[in-house]
């Protein structure tokens, strides 16, 4: 009964749509088996979810996605690889959901030349200048993100750092320290946090290199140990963040961590159980698992494309994966009123809005605004803190409920929209 | 050679010429001459993603064929054939972007640069055999690399750099049914260089080398010279592979050259056939293909009835990567003298078709 309705309705669909319809195709590079993976697997199935949502309910305007989605292994050249792969024929995708910073750098003077909109799951700043206006970075107009950049996430935790030094009421200068892979995504910061940092009146202490994959770190703890860090910026994603975590615990080092927007999440608090704790990150959206936000209602719906149970537990990166793809179909869909799929149109339509965020996202996407010369999508931080209060073995569904691992709300820094904090 | 075997009987030669002759028959050159005609017209009309990986089996070959005359010839062992092969790109980039080299001029020299970096790390050849000479080895392959992540002047540092498109006279070879040409232009210029090289006296010499060093030495072949030489040759194809990649995906970064790509260059020569020049090629095609034939099978996998009932999902991007490595092991075991050897028999099965006993 159910494969005779199954077939008659595949039937209909097939006879209602003309012969060869017309599909938009979109890349998505993602990274599920490489460095980053740890968090690159949930932004990836939030991007993957809700493309296929949106699809289901009809697709942009009544035309579907044809979605590819490639784990590419965080390897540059082949994510250039497949970038050419997807230009290069007769149906040239119309957008591309990217990831990391290495990648989506060197890609940016493809998308740019081929005029190709580019969501990246990389917030480097070094990709926020549309019209390279602000001298410190090359002109990237076809590069979108969402999320504070990289450097503004730091400057928000530095300015949090700085107050919570003096609520602690602790003598002389705080010691602020960089750490992180030599490698563009925890180097894109650098510059930026430690400039801040300086106007802020820490002293800065020569940055911390430790690799991108997990490892053994007490070498650089002991080496943060001894230089007297009070705060330290991890620009790792989770698994080599977590070992340094735990070598930090091992050496007794007393600082406070800040992480990257990748850095922490929940499941990187439960695998570094208590060292974890205390730890502060910016989270992009304004709610999280378990909120009562109304567009958690909508998350719930797009995360059983792929959980049909709806039992899996979504992390933050989750979530901003979803407004990720949900911010660039709203454009596609702008672009298909106003004249048609081509680059430069859909990249106009992600200038249409101020304070946007997509329908029935309320209170899970923050209020984001692109225009022609400034693509930094938001300026606030929203700085969480991971709190870890007991022994993290079991589901983390049951750990979150219980309130073992807690990720609580520390501060909401608004950073002023500076034309000289543009594009580094 | 094996080749003789398909001469007809009575077949023999009176001079040395005749016996080291490239195409012992008519027929074996009209072949590779056709061969050759079809693959000219092959961008009129295979697809593009078959082109790419053409062009990848042709640049993976050019560097692969240096590493079958360093161990499949000479007998030496490197693992840092990747960090030449690198070198090689980012050698090409440099001079294309720095010295405003035309890409035309910029990819023979990055070979020739290439070449003086593998003189250098040959030189542990001199006095190290066997495992001893694979470490030092390995100790190209981080030096270089490490040089590749600091070298901002040279490489872009970690955030890699960029590579003009192979052009001549303002015509430029930006897609891939034009880059194609390139390559194979490429492919047959090293081979036949090659395959030269192995029937002249240095040729052989280095074949002594492999055989038995101390004859070899009394036969007055200087040791030292003739090894340092094979890292030297080995490197002046990596580089003009690796400037062929780089101005085919025109961009370069420090993370396509580990010591992963290294070993891939072992597997290709292994698998196609140590010491054998086609062989070379057969097994860059075997190393380049059987991740994509992977890919299709857990594509088919995806989504089916097998999926659902091991609950697979994303778990199988890495079963491709652990079949991968199932079947180049399967293949070793069952093959181990390469697809040259196999080659070779299923020509003879057919030569003496239907009486092969």
């Amino acid at each position: 009964m159910i494969r005779t309705a199954t077939l008659t309705s595949a039937l209909a669909l097939a006879l209602a749509l003309p012969a060869g319809a017309a599909e938009i195709p979109i890349g998505h590079l993602a990274d599920q088996s490489g460095a980053t993976s740890d968090v690159g697997v949930p932004y990836a199935q939030g991007v993957a979810d809700a493309l296929a949502w949106v699809n289901r309910k009809g697709g942009v305007k009544g035309e579907r996605m044809a979605v590819e989605s490639v784990d590419y292994g965080y390897q540059v050249p082949r994510a250039v690889a497949l970038y050419k792969k997807w230009t290069g024929g007769r149906d040239k995708v119309a957008a591309i959901q990217g990831w990391g910073t290495a990648d989506t750098e060197a890609l940016s003077a493809f998308v740019t030349k081929d005029e190709i909109p580019y969501v990246s799951g990389s917030y480097a700043a070094q990709v926020s200048d549309p019209t390279g206006a602000s001298g410190k970075a090359k002109a990237a107009p076809y590069n979108f993100f969402y999320g504070p950049t990289y450097s503004d996430a730091l400057r928000g935790m530095l300015i949090w750092a700085a107050e919570d030094w003096k609520a602690k009421g602790r003598p002389g200068k705080p010691k602020f320290v960089h750490m992180g892979g030599n490698h563009p995504y925890p180097n894109s910061p650098k510059e930026a946090g430690e400039a801040m940092a300086r106007e802020l009146g820490f002293d800065v202490l020569p940055a911390i290199v430790f690799a991108l994959a997990p490892g053994d770190y007490t070498s650089q703890c002991l080496t943060a140990k001894n230089a007297g860090a009070n705060y330290a910026y991890l620009g790792n994603t989770g698994g080599s963040n977590i070992s340094l975590l735990k070598s930090c615990k091992a050496v007794g080092t007393d600082i406070q961590f800040m992480g990257n927007v990748w850095g922490m999440d929940e499941n990187a608090a439960k695998a570094a159980g208590e060292a974890a704790n205390g730890v502060v990150f910016p989270v992009r959206t304004a709610a999280v698992t378990g909120g009562t936000a109304p567009g958690l209602t909508t998350a719930a719906e797009i995360s059983k494309e792929s959980d049909a149970a709806g039992t899996v537990y979504r992390p933050v990166h989750y979530y901003a994966g979803i407004c990720a793809a949900l911010y660039m179909t709203e454009a596609l869909a702008w672009a298909k009123d106003n004249g048609g799929l081509a680059g430069p149109t859909v990249r106009k339509g992600f200038y249409q809005k101020k304070g946007w965020v997509p329908a029935r996202m309320e209170g899970v996407c923050v209020p984001s605004t692109w225009t022609e010369s400034d693509h930094r999508g938001m300026m606030e931080v929203h700085i969480y803190r991971a709190k870890v209060s007991g022994p993290t073995d079991g589901a983390l569904a049951d750990l979150m409920k219980a309130g073992t691992i807690k990720l609580e709300p520390v501060k909401t820094v608004e950073l002023p929209r500076k034309p000289e904090w543009q594009g580094w | 050679m094996a080749t003789q075997s398909l001469n007809p009987a009575g077949d023999f030669r009176t001079t040395y010429a005749a016996d080291t002759t490239i195409f012992p028959t008519a027929g074996s050159r009209y072949a590779v001459l056709a061969g050759l005609a079809i693959l000219c017209l092959a961008p009129l009309w295979l697809e593009r993603y078959w082109l790419s990986l053409l062009i990848q089996i042709g640049y993976f070959g050019v560097a692969a064929l240096g590493l079958n005359i360093l161990v499949g010839f000479t007998g030496q062992i490197s693992i840092g054939h990747a960090a030449f092969f690198g070198f090689g790109a980012f050698a090409s980039a440099w001079l294309s972007n720095n010295l405003g080299l035309p890409v035309f001029f910029a990819v023979p020299l990055a070979g020739v640069v290439t070449t003086a970096v593998g003189l250098v790390f040959g030189l542990p050849a001199a006095r190290l055999k066997g495992l001893y000479l694979a470490i030092a080895t390995l100790a190209a392959q981080y030096i270089l690399q490490d040089f590749f992540a600091r070298a901002n002047w040279f490489t872009g540092g970690v955030a890699g750099t960029a590579a003009e498109p192979f052009s001549i006279l303002g015509f430029a070879f930006d897609t891939d049914q034009r880059y194609f040409y390139v390559v194979l232009a490429y492919v047959v210029a090293t081979y036949v260089l090659a395959t030269n090289l192995m029937r002249s006296r240095d040729g052989r010499a280095l074949v002594a080398v492999r055989d038995h060093y101390l004859s070899a030495e009394m036969m007055g072949i200087n040791l030292t010279r003739y090894r340092t030489l094979s890292f030297g040759l080995s490197a002046f194809f990596a580089g003009i592979g690796g400037a062929l990649y780089a101005h085919y995906l025109q961009f370069v970064s420090v993370e396509g050259f580990g010591i992963l790509l290294s070993i891939q260059f072992l597997g290709m020569i292994i698998i196609g056939g140590l010491g054998s020049i086609m062989g070379t090629l057969m097994g860059t095609a075997f190393m380049v293909l059987i991740p994509e034939a992977m890919g299709w099978l857990t594509d088919a996998v995806r989504g089916s009835g097998l999926d659902r009932a091991l609950s697979l999902k994303d778990n199988l991007s890495f079963l491709r990567e652990m079949a991968i490595g199932l079947v180049i092991v399967l293949f070793l075991m069952f093959e181990p003298d390469g697809l040259a050897h196999r080659w070779r028999q299923v020509k003879a099965y057919w030569k003496l078709y239907p009486f092969s006993h």
